[in-house]
């Protein structure tokens, strides 16, 4: 199981973990996306793909942007999306 | 354009006193408590004298370092530059300081704010202007001087005072109520940038004499993101962003009064990300 650690100012009803599968980073962003669709708009572009501008956390370590497609998940890890622009 | 403000050196407490969270909250706007945490609790700074922009950077000052350089910036180089939609934050192909929009739009006029300016933009201008960004704690004293107050000109919010959603949409109680907003906007003008020409407030000067300082553009700080206090329970996602982010302060023209406020504060991706309503503005050791 991966926890993914959302932002409070995208939570909604307050919740801002949720878990997914393990799997390559970019699929577990669409799992959230398909279990929780208000996430969707900002998860994923409109042909479904992450968009490129969030910056993603896995385990505390960011994740460059051109290694995201490969990079693999695992049981235990954290992911933590976090928007370009944070606070307000 | 190209005037810079004086602000002495001075100690001061950067951040907000606990009063204004309070506020925030009986205010009944969007946000918990916690996400204002970041605000306090105040710290003690000592900054010595240095010179800030009167104004955000123009276009036509960018356009000026752009012909002079052949400098590209971040959003050029990467084919897309990041808009609010109709749906979302989205990466707009061809969209820059050029053409906010994208391809065929146009900035809303010389004399406006540039956007589209991502850190390294904004850090690579300054230094051929022979200046610097200001650091967080220069932003905040010259927005506000040494004695606390929550905008620029004070403490009792005028929506007629700075560009902000509220100057074109009216009061706008909650993020429905903005959401509705722009959906209009989009529909009726194509979601463009509603920035104006810098100055256009002449009631908005900081107490060194500096404006747009509230609302107009978010503004790009060379300090980066850090908690005034680490045992502070403030939200996980801007946790995160503690040392990799940079500051961007003074809200714009997309944002309600409480983000325009002289303390809140922001934080922005510096590597390579901006968006059509980030600009900046120089400063210089005195």
């Amino acid at each position: 199981m991966v926890v993914v650690v959302v932002s409070r100012a995208w939570a909604q009803h307050g919740r801002t973990t949720f878990e997914t599968d393990a799997g390559r980073l970019p699929d577990v962003l669409r799992q959230l996306a398909d279990a929780e669709p208000e996430y969707r708009r900002r998860l994923l572009n409109s042909d479904g793909e992450p968009y490129g501008y969030l910056s993603i956390f896995v385990d505390a370590e960011s994740v460059p942007r051109n290694s995201r497609a490969e990079i693999e998940v695992a049981d235990g890890s954290t992911v933590t999306i976090v928007p370009p622009l944070v606070g307000g | 354009m190209d005037e810079m403000a004086r602000v002495p050196g001075a100690t001061f407490l950067q951040g907000s006193p606990s009063w204004v969270l309070d506020w925030l909250v009986s205010e009944g706007q969007s946000f918990p408590r916690e996400w204002f945490v970041d605000e306090t609790p105040q710290i003690q700074v000592r900054l010595a004298a240095f010179l800030i922009d009167r104004y955000p950077v123009t276009v036509a000052q960018f356009r000026d370092f752009v012909a002079a350089t052949g400098y590209l910036t971040d959003a050029e180089r990467s084919g897309f530059g990041v808009v609010y939609g109709p749906r979302f934050w989205e990466e707009r192909r061809d969209a820059s300081w050029r053409c906010p929009t994208g391809a065929g739009s146009s900035p809303g006029g010389e004399d406006h704010p540039v956007v589209h300016i991502s850190w390294q933009d904004a850090d690579a201008y300054a230094r051929w202007a022979g200046k610097r960004l200001p650091t967080e704690a220069e932003w905040e004293l010259a927005a506000r001087g040494v004695d606390y107050r929550i905008w620029p000109w004070g403490n009792d919010w005028n929506a007629k005072f700075a560009n902000t959603a509220e100057l074109h949409a009216g009061p706008l109680a909650d993020r429905d109520s903005w959401w509705r907003w722009w959906q209009a906007e989009c529909s009726a003008r194509g979601g463009q940038p509603l920035t104006m020409p810098v100055g256009s407030f002449g009631d908005n000067a900081s107490p060194y004499g500096c404006y747009d300082m509230a609302g107009s553009v978010y503004e790009w700080v060379s300090t980066p993101s850090f908690l005034y206090d680490d045992a502070s329970e403030c939200d996980p996602a801007m946790r995160m962003t503690v040392g990799h982010y940079r500051g961007l302060r003074g809200g714009s023209w997309m944002n309600f009064r409480y983000q325009v406020r002289c303390s809140e504060r922001m934080y922005g991706d510096p590597a390579g990300w901006s968006n059509f309503a980030v600009g900046f503005r120089c400063a210089r050791d005195s």
